[in-house]
C-alpha cells in the first residue's frame, strides 16, 4: 500500500502539469493570451476549431477550457523573453482595423531584436542631428505600432502623447546643441519610454528601439516593412508583394494564432 | 479516434491510481470497449437520495474530449433534471458548456452536485419540477425518497 502511494507520487512528479485536453505531457507549449493557461498547440487548436465551427461567423474570442476567460489568440514559440498582459477587455469582434500588417508588427516583438541595426547607421543619425527634421510618416507608423501592441483601435491619445513628447524634444534641441550625440540618443529614448510605458508596459523598451530604427531608416512604412521582413526571412507574400526573394532557410515565424482568421493552422 | 483512446486510457490509469480518492464515485470501464463506462455514485447526504447508489452509463464519442460524453442514469431517479423513463440528464456541461478539461470523474462530481441542487426551471421531469416550483418541498422529497428506496437501495431481507 505504501509502495503504491510512492509510485503514484513519483508518476505525478514526472508529469506535474499535463495538457488539460489530452492529459499527456504538453507538446509544443502554447498559451492563451489572457489567462496564460498552457496547452499542447495541436490540442488547443483542435478545440478552438470545434468552438468556431459552432458559430456561423468566427468568434473573435474563445473561452479558456480551464477558467473560461475570454482569450483572443494563442501564443506559441514563446522563447523566454516576457509576457505582456493586455489590459483591454475590448472585443476584437468589431475590429477590421487589426490587419495583417498589424499582426506582422506584433509578431516582430516576439523575435530577437538588434539584427537590423547593421542595416542602418544609427550613430550617424544622431551625429548629424537628423532627428531635428520631422518625419511626416511617423504618425501613421506609431499608430499602427500602438494598435498592434495594444490590440485597441482607438489609440489616438497615446499616439498624440508620444508624438508630442518627440516634438518637444525636437524643439528643445534647437536651443542647446552642445550635448554629445550619445547623450542626445539616450535622452530621446528615456523621454519616449516614459511617455509610452504606461500603455505598453513590458514592451516599451522594444517599442522605443523599433521607433528609433524606423526614424533612422528614413524609409516609408512600406519600404521599412519590406526591409524588415526580408531581414527576418519570413514568407509573407501578402505583405511584401513580389519583392521578397525566395528564402533558402526557413526561419521560425513566431506564431500568433488569431481565432477570427480563416487559417487551417496545419503548417 | 486515436486521441480519444489515448486520453481515455490516461483517465483509466488515473481512476485505477486514485480509487480511494473519492469514495462517492466508482468508475468502471467496460472490459472490451474503452468507449463504454459505467459509474456508481452515492446519493449526496442531506438529500432524498442519501443512502442510494445510482448507476450511470457513459457512452464516449470518438471526438472525445472535444465532444462531451453521453451520460444517463440507469437507476431510476425522481429528479427535475433527469428524464424519468430514459434517464437522460439535463446538465449544461454535458451540452453547450462542455469543456475538454472535464473528465469522466469530474462529470460524475457535477452530476452529484446536480442531485443536491436541482434546477426546476429546466425540467426533464415535469412532475418533479412542478412540485419544486410550486414550493411543495415535502411532496418532492417524499417522492424522491420513495424512488431512491425502490430503485437505488439494496432490497432488505
Amino acid at each position: 500500500m505504501a509502495e503504491d502511494g510512492r509510485n503514484a507520487a513519483e508518476q505525478r512528479a514526472s508529469d506535474p502539469n499535463p495538457c488539460p485536453i489530452c492529459l499527456a505531457p504538453v507538446c509544443e507549449e502554447s498559451y492563451l493570451d489572457q489567462c496564460f493557461h498552457k496547452f499542447c498547440y495541436s490540442c488547443i487548436l483542435r478545440w478552438i476549431k470545434v468552438v468556431t465551427s459552432k458559430h456561423s461567423s468566427a468568434p473573435a474570442s474563445v473561452k479558456c477550457p480551464l477558467c473560461k476567460t475570454e482569450n483572443f489568440s494563442i501564443i506559441r514559440s514563446y522563447s523566454g523573453g516576457f509576457f505582456q498582459q493586455h489590459h483591454d477587455n475590448e472585443n476584437l469582434d468589431n475590429s477590421a482595423f487589426f490587419t495583417k500588417s498589424h499582426k506582422y508588427r506584433l509578431q516582430c516583438y516576439y523575435t530577437d531584436e538588434g539584427g537590423l541595426l547593421n542595416k542602418f547607421n544609427v550613430p550617424r543619425y544622431w551625429k548629424l542631428h537628423k532627428y531635428v527634421q520631422s518625419n511626416p510618416r511617423l504618425i501613421s507608423w506609431v499608430r499602427r505600432e500602438i494598435q498592434a501592441l495594444t490590440q485597441e483601435e482607438d489609440v489616438d491619445i497615446i499616439v498624440h502623447h508620444i508624438l508630442g513628447v518627440i516634438e518637444s524634444f525636437r524643439r528643445n534641441e534647437q536651443k542647446q546643441i552642445k550635448v554629445t550625440p550619445q547623450a542626445k540618443q539616450e535622452e530621446f529614448k528615456i523621454i519616449v519610454s516614459e511617455a509610452a510605458r504606461p500603455f505598453l508596459t513590458g514592451r516599451t523598451d522594444r517599442f522605443v528601439n523599433e521607433l528609433e530604427l524606423f526614424l533612422v531608416s528614413s524609409l516609408t512604412i512600406d519600404a521599412f516593412d519590406r526591409v524588415y521582413i526580408q531581414h527576418l526571412g519570413w514568407k509573407m507574400p501578402e505583405l511584401v508583394g513580389e519583392v521578397g526573394e525566395p528564402v533558402e532557410h526557413a526561419p521560425l515565424v513566431p506564431h500568433l494564432y488569431f481565432f477570427d482568421e480563416d487559417c487551417d493552422g496545419n503548417e | 479516434m486515436q486521441a480519444s483512446r489515448a486520453r481515455l486510457f490516461k483517465e483509466y490509469k488515473e481512476v485505477q491510481r486514485e480509487k480511494t480518492a473519492d469514495p462517492d464515485i466508482q468508475l468502471v470501464c467496460d472490459d472490451s470497449n474503452i468507449f463504454k463506462w459505467t459509474a456508481l455514485i452515492k446519493g449526496p447526504s442531506e438529500t432524498p437520495y442519501d443512502g442510494g447508489v445510482f448507476q450511470l452509463a457513459f457512452s464516449v464519442p470518438e471526438q472525445y474530449p472535444l465532444q462531451p460524453p453521453q451520460v444517463r442514469f440507469l437507476t431510476k431517479i425522481f429528479h427535475p433534471n433527469v428524464h424519468f423513463k430514459t434517464g437522460e440528464i439535463c446538465l449544461d456541461i454535458l451540452k453547450n458548456a462542455w469543456s475538454p478539461a472535464w473528465t469522466l470523474q469530474s462529470v460524475c462530481r457535477a452530476i452529484i452536485a446536480l442531485m443536491a441542487h436541482p434546477e426546476p426551471d429546466s425540467p426533464l421531469n415535469c412532475d418533479s419540477g412542478n412540485l419544486l416550483r410550486s414550493g411543495d418541498i415535502r411532496g418532492f422529497q417524499s417522492m424522491a425518497r420513495m424512488y431512491t428506496r425502490l430503485a437505488a437501495m439494496p432490497k432488505k431481507g
